[in-house]
């Protein structure tokens, strides 16, 4: 190499490193500063200076019942949610892309409460479902069932959240389905009504196998998204009755801004982020199987 | 017998007229070939013939049967698409047995049909692999297992080999020829390339926004073209058409004069105004010959032949020469023609004389 082309390969660095460091500084930074805090006793009130403590935060996390409670109700909200959204999304997606009569007029409005901020359709659900004032208590005093107090009895608060959450993101779901059903070569379906194969037949052995890769993906981001519920639970519910709702991040949000354990949040989060990776690692690897037999 | 008939068939899309009621009968066994140029309704009559498309009016039946508004999978049809059409995620060997397997045929009989076709196709290398990984050749040959493991009454295609380079294009035409021979099964194959229709059809119907312009053998579409639509659309390259006057048993063009033979001179006796119709290979020397003077504007050489791009009154001609057949272009030169392959058509009309 003569000393021309080393000092033109020099350059590369004058280049690289302001990038770099700018990614160091905006992304790692906070991350790194969060698991050095994640290992320290750091209370803001009572003020308390900061103490070097390892994984006692950790083996603190581990051993609350309240943790693994809040861990199942995000991962029954979560699951459960994203089930309902897939089947229901499917069903409009398809509705939608063989326009059943009605479909142009939902056509429409279907996006709407994709649109609408989390916190909003908390507030309106929490109208509707008010035990005494809500149009949904009126119903069922209607059906004589009489009252049912949706957001103080575990069960049914568990499943208002779990409505909630379907009604906001079904329409997500219907739309990228809805993209991908759009884009699937119609001369195959033609191929298949020459053939005689039956509707049902044509949506299982064709339809969904086609849209198998898209829908991997599609609840993988529902997943993930769903992961993260706090703003509907923290209007809704509040994580009660008790801590009957309380999902990780509202969990960790307690902990951070009503004890102002500041040590303790992040070493939730760092919990939460590792929770959500082996999760998402568990569902790509069988997600993967799943799409091997058929791709 | 006839064993598709199509009486009074249209169609509609919305207020345009795509196919004007159209009447066709194909005899069993027969290998129809729709042909005509692109957008003049042959893919719709085969949908139609398929039940992919609904009729506007009208009436269609396969073997005595009337189908009209049968869905497709009752009128015991098989369709090869333009652009293959299979189930991407399955295997070649899916592919040809899946609608066998819906339809709860035994497993002995589902590879039974399948090893006979993939025998006939030369598709045994690849029964395990996914579309995608096959050519298109490969792929055009599944599209053609799948339809015949089922034993259908009727074959369609659609433009089956346009998506082919030429030299496949050539071998797969022979190929499918070949095999609805064997197979004896009647098909109705649609194309817009006049040289596949004409290799492949026992019969060919010529069409033209929706119209039969005609329907015959391809020798008689060739040698009596029933009018200058037809006349123009097969052969290749393209009969030479000249305004021109039947006096005394000759034709005359602007000042030139080409005898007739005889027999044509007393059927044709004298006119005031006609379309005068040779074809260029028909300019070569003959038993009732003419001279016809021209003018080169450019000389194309293909090898066995030359062609002599010219001009005659202001019409372009076309010659088919020997390629020793000395000209060049801007010097007028002299071209013999086979006065018994001429064609006469009506100028208004357009309908053969
Ligand atoms: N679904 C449709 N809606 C409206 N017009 C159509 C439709 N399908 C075909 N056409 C029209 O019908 C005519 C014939 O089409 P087609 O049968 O596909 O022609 P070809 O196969 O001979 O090229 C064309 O002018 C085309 O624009
Ligand atoms: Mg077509």
């Amino acid at each position: 190499m003569n000393s021309a082309t080393a000092r033109r390969d020099g350059i590369k660095h004058a280049f690289l490193w302001p990038a770099f460091l700018v990614v160091l500084l905006i992304s790692l930074f906070p991350l790194i500063y969060a698991l050095t805090v994640s290992f320290q006793t750091m209370r803001i009130v009572p003020p308390m200076p900061p103490r070097f403590v390892g994984v006692q935060n950790y083996a603190e996390i581990l051993a609350s019942a309240r943790f693994w409670g809040s861990m199942w109700t995000t991962a029954v909200i979560t699951v459960l949610s994203v089930v309902l959204e897939y089947i229901l999304g499917f069903a409009l997606a398809l509705a939608l892309h063989h326009n059943v009569p009605g479909a142009s007029l939902y056509r429409v409005t279907f996006l709407l409460p994709m649109f609408l901020a989390p916190v909003g359709v908390a507030l309106i659900a929490r109208m509707v479902f008010h035990p005494y004032l809500g149009p949904v208590n009126d119903l069922m005093g209607a059906l004589g069932v009489g009252n049912l107090p949706f957001l103080t009895e575990p069960n049914l608060a568990m499943a208002v959240l779990i409505t909630v959450e379907v009604w906001q993101w079904t329409p997500f779901v219907t739309l990228l389905l809805l993209a991908g059903l759009q884009s699937l070569p119609g001369e195959v379906f033609e191929a298949a009504r020459v053939d005689n194969v039956p509707v049902w037949r044509r949506f299982w052995d064709i339809t969904f196998p086609m849209l198998l890769p898209l829908s991997v993906a599609v609840v993988f981001i529902r997943l993930i998204e769903g992961f993260k519920v706090i703003d509907t639970v923290f209007v809704l519910t509040g994580g009660g009755p008790g801590t009957s709702t309380e999902t990780l991040t509202l969990f960790a949000y307690n902990e951070g801004f009503k004890k102002f354990n500041i040590g303790m949040t992040s070493a939730l989060s760092f919990t939460f982020l590792v929770v959500v990776i082996v999760f998402g690692t568990v569902y790509l690897a069988l997600a993967q199987r799943l799409t091997r037999r058929y791709a | 017998m006839a064993h598709v008939e199509m009486e009074q068939v249209s169609k509609s899309f919305g207020t345009a007229t795509v196919i004007p009621p159209l009447d066709l009968s194909i005899r069993d066994g027969e290998f129809l070939v729709l042909v005509g140029p692109s957008g003049c309704g042959k893919t719709t009559t085969l949908r139609m013939l398929a039940g992919l498309e609904t009729v506007s009016g009208g009436r269609i039946a396969i073997g005595g049967r009337d189908v009209t508004h049968a869905r497709p999978g009752e009128r015991d049809i098989a369709m090869v698409f333009q652009n293959y059409a299979l189930y991407p995620h399955m295997t070649v060997r899916d592919n040809i047995g899946y609608a066998m397997r819906v339809h709860g045929t035994d497993r002995g009989t589902i590879d039974a049909r399948v090893a006979e076709a993939s025998r006939l196709l030369g598709l045994e290398p690849y029964l395990d692999r996914k579309p995608r990984n096959l050519s298109g050749g490969q792929r055009q040959r599944v599209a053609i297992g799948r339809a015949l493991v089922r034993h259908p009454q009727v074959f369609l295609f659609d433009e089956p080999l346009s998506n082919l380079d030429a030299k496949l294009r050539v071998e797969m035409r022979t190929e499918i020829k070949l095999l609805q021979r064997r197979l004896g099964t009647t098909a109705v194959y649609v194309t817009h390339d006049q040289v596949e229709a004409m290799t492949m059809a026992d019969r060919v119907v010529v069409m033209r926004a929706g119209v039969i312009e005609q329907a015959a053998d391809p020798i008689t579409l060739y040698e009596r073209p029933a009018n200058r639509f037809v006349a123009n659309f097969i052969g290749s390259p393209a009969m030479n058409f000249l305004p021109a006057r039947i006096e005394r048993g000759a034709v005359h063009l602007v000042s030139q004069v080409l005898p007739l033979p005889p027999e044509e001179a007393a059927r044709l006796r004298e006119r005031g105004d006609v379309l005068f119709g040779i074809r260029p290979e028909h300019m070569r020397p003959s038993a009732h010959q003419a001279s016809l003077t021209l003018e080169p504007r450019a000389i194309e050489p293909l090898g066995p032949h030359t062609l002599v791009l010219g001009d005659v009154g202001g019409h372009r001609v076309t010659a088919q020469v020997d390629p020793r057949f000395p000209v060049q272009v801007g010097q007028p030169c002299v071209v013999t023609v086979d006065m018994t392959q001429a064609h006469f058509f009506d100028p208004v009309t357009e309908a053969r004389l």
